[in-house]
């Protein structure tokens, strides 16, 4: 009997009647990782997480995710546990805080398994740029399990934990739950404290779950919202109760694709799979238009301008002063700097780090920088205008499935190009979901559904209707 | 040859708390203990905003006549130095808070380009190694940057008296040049024609008089230079206190590139019309109305100069100036007392001194019941002791007399004892009422009122 493969509610019950206990859970957890070599870890926290199950023995079972295990996308910072973002750099950072998220899973008594691998500083969309050696997807172990969050991924979709933070700057969470066939959400920026999370870029980073369903991904996006003090960027906004509307009829939502997302940069099966859930809904009786979205074509270069120029910016203060690497070669300070940043960062780090300071650096802020935060502007009001007439918008995920390893590596542009539909999001702060919703050669496809500020708990419904009513095989 | 002089001031606010943490705003605490992640700049962690910063960055701006950026926003100043923990400062480059004000000065105003708020670095400490203190780092600061209208050394030190002599009242700065909590840096240019000429900077000047010391050196050296028809070369000098001159720091690299952006972790913020006039309705006397107001009441220039600059006098001397004499009290408050706060160096919030205490002496004195002489040892005992006036005068038999019978009856009974001074005094000779009075004293055992006891000796003895 494997109880970490039964849905939560089953688990939650078990616990409750005392059948099992949250160490039969943990163990379980850690048996898994022994069977299976995905690299989905870079650090373990067995021992710990051993403890505190036994802890929770005593307690009783008060919320539905008391004693469940869940990895932790590696660049959230987590007090007393090593926390690396994936980078030398950072090898044998230990954290004297936990991030906002991680108090708030520790008060429910989630059980911390292990810190997952990721892209170096979420810096990638293959899982490859990681320090510590690319995660493997496992559905096939040649190809890319996604990234940045490739570890929280490909640990879910293995069955190794049935929940994951990941982050997404650009499509981190949405683009590796597409490829592993999982449920991913970027919540609202704003709608989850972003304190404790080793900043990207800053206008766009967000923590989310990953889960093997809708409604479970739900209760732990219920667990890490809330505004928080220590952010000054998370939002007010009460927190809703996600799964409220998971269930409820869906034949009055307004449903609106972009054309842009239909178009023929997207593979052609990827397309039809859409298209038989546009018809799905049709059937059911929701209204689905297309709609023009304007500037979703300059998603790249306004992701390159915009993240990388905060990115140069927030990974300065890896100067190997005060904590992290530091080379013990080095006749000055400006030496120990180049030398520190030289053999701590890999190659995409820096190349980003290069790419941004360029873009901020004397009139080029102005040609650059402040130009394409206009276009910002505007491609949100064009959101904005849509969102105002339709409940949600849908389209693919990803233009693709996922591919070999090893691909991409060599075009430091085509790796961006994974995150065409999934840029536009973050630009304008909406809160979007990747769902699986067919195959294409036995490689899962990821529709994504996104909606309106703070409407979680709209796209939620949307996607448990589908979840529920498409029947594909492999 | 004409000089061209732009002053940038960083004085840093006296909140409770740091800019963007929660961490104490005290750099002299032991070192590294006013600290916490965001201050290390720890990875993940994220800046707050103390109201404070804005609250005391608003008053300066009103009290130095500047427009306000009703919306404003934070940007970050990125470059690599062991001081920054972060790599980047957060300050204001598009939106300074205040910005076209101005400072009056004796002859002249003097304009003030923009006011912004930014964070202190850690403070180095180079022994053998270089350590860091990051108790500084995060401490609020607003740089104060004029426009280059200031023409010599005596117009700039008037210029940053007037500045640190505002702040201090604002209460906002403790404004020590010596300790660091404002610094000056001086740009000085020197032309012969109508353009401007190529400007050296004398950085973190020690005094307010050695800007002007500075300043009029650099005036000169340049001037020298120019004459010689050398060309002026843009630099960062230093001013050495031992030789009144400026000395070669470094040469100006060319386009220092701080690859600023907006702050993405602070919202922007907006300030409304109830906020700004919270502040407003809320702003001290500051100090040009105070010296009008002590004109009018007829306190003396010299005196009005010493409470000006005494902070603690001159609030004390507000607290009790519409309940008694301000002219006695003013004397009293920059005589006995502040030589007293001089020689124990402390202040006078540390002495026994109270409020009404001391405007009962100064009625005494005022009423003219005691001496003042007698004012004097009284205010020596209320200094220690908060022991009441009355009692004291009681207990010390100080009350002078003044009721004109019993001051008759001694005048009488001294002159009539004293004939040969009756004929001295019609004679003319001085010391006979000298000596009389001596006389009504001792008989009076040093009570009787002596302005009243020598008005009645007078006419006592005319009628004699």
């Amino acid at each position: 009997m494997r109880y970490l493969d039964l849905d939560i509610k089953t688990i939650n019950e078990k616990l409750k009647n005392k059948e099992i206990k949250p160490i039969d859970l943990v163990n379980e957890a850690f048996d898994r990782i022994e069977e299976t070599n995905l690299n989905c870890f870079i650090t373990l926290n067995k021992e710990d997480a051993i403890k505190k199950a036994k802890e929770l023995e005593d307690k009783e079972v008060d919320n539905i995710l008391f004693g469940l295990p869940i990895a932790i996308k590696d660049n959230i910072v987590t007090k007393d546990l090593r926390t690396t973002a994936a980078s030398h750099i950072l090898e044998d950072f230990i954290p004297i805080y936990d991030a906002t998220v991680i108090t708030k899973i520790k008060e429910k008594n989630m059980i911390i398994i292990g810190k997952t691998n990721m892209d170096e500083f979420a810096m990638g969309s293959t899982g490859e740029t990681s320090y510590f050696g690319n995660t493997l997807n496992p559905i096939d172990n040649t190809l890319v399990p996604g990234g940045s969050s490739s570890g929280s991924a490909a640990c879910v979709a293995t069955g190794i934990t049935p929940f994951s933070l990941g982050t997404d700057t650009g499509g981190s969470i949405r683009q590796p739950s597409s490829f592993c066939g999982l449920v991913g959400l970027k919540p609202t920026y704003g709608r989850v404290s972003r304190y404790g999370v080793i900043a990207f870029a800053s206008s766009l980073d967000q923590v989310g779950p990953i889960t093997r369903n809708v409604y479970e991904n739900a209760l732990l996006l219920n667990v890490i919202s809330g505004q928080d003090k220590n952010d000054l960027t998370s939002s007010n906004k009460e927190v809703k109760d996600y799964t409220s509307l998971i269930g409820k009829d869906i034949t009055n939502l307004k449903i609106a694709v972009p054309n842009y997302y239909m178009s023929e940069v997207i593979d052609k099966t990827v397309r039809e799979k859409i298209i038989n859930i546009i018809n799905l809904l049709k059937e059911k009786g929701c209204q689905v238009d297309y709609v023009d979205i304007d500037y979703l074509e300059y998603a790249i270069p306004l992701y390159q301008v915009i993240a990388l120029g905060e990115a140069s910016s927030n990974l300065a203060r890896y100067d190997g002063i005060r904590y992290g690497l530091k080379v013990d070669d080095f006749k000055n300070v400006d030496e120990l700097y180049k030398n520190t940043r030289n053999i701590g960062f890999g190659n995409e780090v820096k190349r980003r780090i290069m790419i941004g300071s360029y873009i901020l650096s004397g009139e080029n802020a102005n040609v650059y920088y402040y130009k394409a935060l206009k276009l910002r502007k505007e491609m949100t009001d064009s959101f904005v205008s849509v969102l105002s007439k339709y409940d949600l918008i849908i389209g693919p995920t990803n233009t693709d499935v996922a591919y070999k390893l090893g691909t991409k590596q060599d075009d430091a542009l085509k790796s961006f190009y994974d995150d065409l539909l999934t840029i536009p999001v973050n630009m304008a702060g909406l809160p979007a979901l990747s769902l699986p919703v067919g195959y294409k050669n036995n490689l899962p496809v990821g529709m994504h559904i996104i909606g309106n500020y703070f409407e979680e708990d709209k796209i939620y419904q949307l996607a448990s209707y589908i979840e529920n009513n498409l029947k594909e095989e492999k | 040859m004409k000089p061209t002089i732009g002053i940038e001031v960083h004085v840093e606010l006296k909140t409770m708390a740091k800019a963007f943490s929660l961490s104490k705003n005290n750099f002299n605490d032991e070192v590294n203990t006013n600290i916490n992640v965001l201050d290390l700049g720890y990875p993940g962690t994220l800046p707050r905003l103390n109201k404070g910063i804005i609250d005391f960055a608003l008053k300066a701006c009103l009290a130095f006549n500047c427009k306000i950026n009703r919306l404003m926003h934070f940007d970050r100043k990125n470059y690599f130095y062991p001081d920054l923990p972060k790599g980047y400062q957060i300050t204001q480059q598009d939106t300074p808070i205040g910005y076209d004000g101005y400072v009056e000065i004796s002859n002249k105003k003097i304009y003030l380009e923009r006011m912004h708020i930014e964070e202190d670095t850690c403070k180095s400490i180079h022994t053998t190694d270089t350590l860091l203190n990051f108790n500084r780092a995060g401490v609020p600061l607003i740089e104060i940057v004029t426009k280059p209208c200031i023409n010599n050394g005596k117009e700039a030190m008037e210029y940053l008296e007037k500045l640190r002599e505002t702040l201090l009242y604002l209460g906002i700065s403790d404004v020590k040049i010596e300790e660091g909590s404002m610094r000056c840096d001086v740009n000085v240019s020197v032309s012969d024609s109508d353009k401007l000429g190529t400007k050296c900077e004398v950085k973190n000047i020690g005094s307010i008089s050695s800007v002007g010391l500075a300043i009029d050196y650099e005036i000169k050296r340049q001037e020298e230079l120019i004459k010689k028809g050398e060309k002026i070369v843009e630099q960062t000098r230093r001013f050495d206190d031992k030789t009144k001159t400026t000395i070669l720091m470094r040469y100006k690299e060319t386009g220092n590139d701080y690859r600023y952006f907006p702050e993405p972790d602070i919202p922007f913020v907006y300030i409304d019309d109830e906020w700004l006039k919270e502040i407003s309705d809320n702003m001290p006397i500051l100090t040009d109305e105070l010296k009008n107001k002590y004109v009018e009441l007829g306190i003396n220039n010299n005196n009005i100069k010493t409470i000006i600059s005494n902070k603690n006098i001159c609030n004390f001397l507000e607290s009790v100036i519409d309940k008694c004499n301000p002219v006695i009290a003013s004397n009293l408050l920059t005589g006995d007392v502040l030589s007293y706060l001089n020689k124990n160096i402390i202040k006078i919030e540390d002495t026994k001194l109270s409020q009404d205490n001391f405007i009962k002496l100064v009625n005494k004195l005022d009423k003219k019941s005691i001496s003042s002489k007698q004012g004097k040892e009284i205010i020596s005992i209320i200094l220690e002791n908060d022991k009441d006036v009355d009692l004291i005068i009681k207990e010390n038999n100080m009350e002078q007399i003044s009721d004109d019978n019993f001051v008759i009856e001694i005048v009488n009974k001294v002159v009539s004892a004293n004939p040969d001074s009756i004929k001295d005094f019609k004679e003319g000779k001085d010391r006979a009422v000298k000596y009389l009075m001596g006389q009504i004293m001792k008989e009076s055992k040093g009570k009787i009122n002596p302005s009243l006891a020598n008005q009645t000796l007078i006419e006592v003895l005319k009628k004699s």
